[in-house]
């Protein structure tokens, strides 16, 4: 595990060696890439900052809670346990909503248990999908319901198959 | 994206206005909040990656990646847009290997590239990889486990590379059977 720390630093010290073997002015060349970030992040500030009201509406007001309530036995007939199904709706709404939920679960239940096992699989294997589709097309007019109800329904899937594997391996 | 916006908040306000009325207003302002916060986060990794990806154009590198993976990529996408496809071998290969940060400012270029040029599949195709997840290895989980004492963190990889592989498969795949042939 502790190569993984590795990965970045190589990077960043391979490209750049590269880079200066190839004649390349690092500085001029990193600065005028650093210069995208900010109109990048106006792009999608006004989507991003609905999303994320969206988001915090959906939490507070209970709604996730009732449609969580709603929705259990149907998560339980497919094998996903309620303790988790609160985190598999929150999910693609909200990452640093999820990754809270996460550690809850884990902290709750302890680490090697089944159900923290399951929320570990549930949240590595979905995605933010609200908050991709925010930011991706940002400020595009194009139908997004097809992709996103795509991604949702191949994410719900992948839950489903990771409780079921979470319970074999 | 209007329609589940408009149910959603709809829905919620409607649940403030009769139980809590005084829990609005702080909710909203607590999503800016997140919102403010948040961008300042996303534009210092976009600072760093921005940058990084700047000098692997300028190396050569990134060409180098993009003619390798041009046929492949060409085919998954149905497009033969040099720039958009670059843009998007080096998101997909940045989801791979879960540098925190840096798919977004390539997936968010690539998709504008593949809009302008029409192309909705590709962008639909690229959005559907990125929103199943597309990492080898959940780094975030495995630290959290690692954190909370787990006697062996990284044994839920197994399980989550099979699981998010299906689901990117599987997506991909709808995307495939749903899209027009261009």
């Amino acid at each position: 595990m502790k190569y993984v720390a590795l990965i970045i630093p190589a990077l960043f010290f391979a490209l750049f060696l590269y880079a200066l073997l190839k004649k390349v002015r690092l500085y001029d060349c990193f600065t005028e890439g650093v210069k995208e970030a900010v109109p990048l992040l106006l792009s999608i500030f006004p989507y991003l900052a609905a999303m994320l009201m969206l988001s915090e509406l959906f939490e507070r007001s209970g709604f996730s809670a009732a449609l969580t309530q709603a929705l259990s036995p149907v998560f339980s007939a497919l094998g996903i346990p309620p303790e988790i199904s609160k985190l598999v709706l929150l999910k693609p709404f909200s990452g640093s909503g999820s990754t809270a939920l996460l550690s809850e679960i884990i902290s709750a239940y302890g680490a090697d248990s089944y159900i923290a096992r399951c929320a570990a699989v549930a949240y590595g294997s979905s995605e933010t999908v609200f908050y991709i589709s925010a930011v991706y097309f940002a400020g595009s007019k194009k139908n997004l319901a097809k992709p996103v109800v795509i991604s949702l329904t191949s994410n719900f899937i992948s839950v489903i198959l990771g409780c079921l594997l979470c319970k074999v391996l | 994206m209007n329609a589940i916006f408009s149910a959603v908040f709809l829905i919620a306000a409607a649940i403030f206005l009769i139980y809590d009325p005084n829990g609005f207003l702080p909710a909203l302002l607590d999503g800016g909040q997140k919102a403010a916060t948040l961008s300042l986060t996303l534009l210092a990794s976009y600072c760093v990656w921005l940058g990084f990806f700047k000098v692997l154009d300028r190396s050569g590198l990134a060409d180098k990646l993009a003619n390798r993976l041009a046929r492949p990529l060409g085919k998954l996408f149905r497009s033969s847009d040099r720039e958009a496809l670059g843009y998007a071998s080096q998101n997909i290969a940045a989801n791979f290997l879960g540098l925190p940060g840096a798919p977004t400012p390539l997936g968010v270029k690539a998709t504008q590239k593949f809009l302008a040029a029409k192309n909705g599949y590709a962008a639909d195709m690229l959005f559907v990889l990125n929103a199943t997840s597309l990492q080898l290895l959940p780094t975030t989980v495995i630290a959290l486990r690692a954190a909370a004492g787990s006697a062996a963190p990284a044994d839920i990889f197994l399980p989550t590379l099979l699981a998010t592989a299906v689901s990117s498969v599987l997506g991909a795949a709808l995307v495939r059977l749903t899209g027009k042939r261009a």
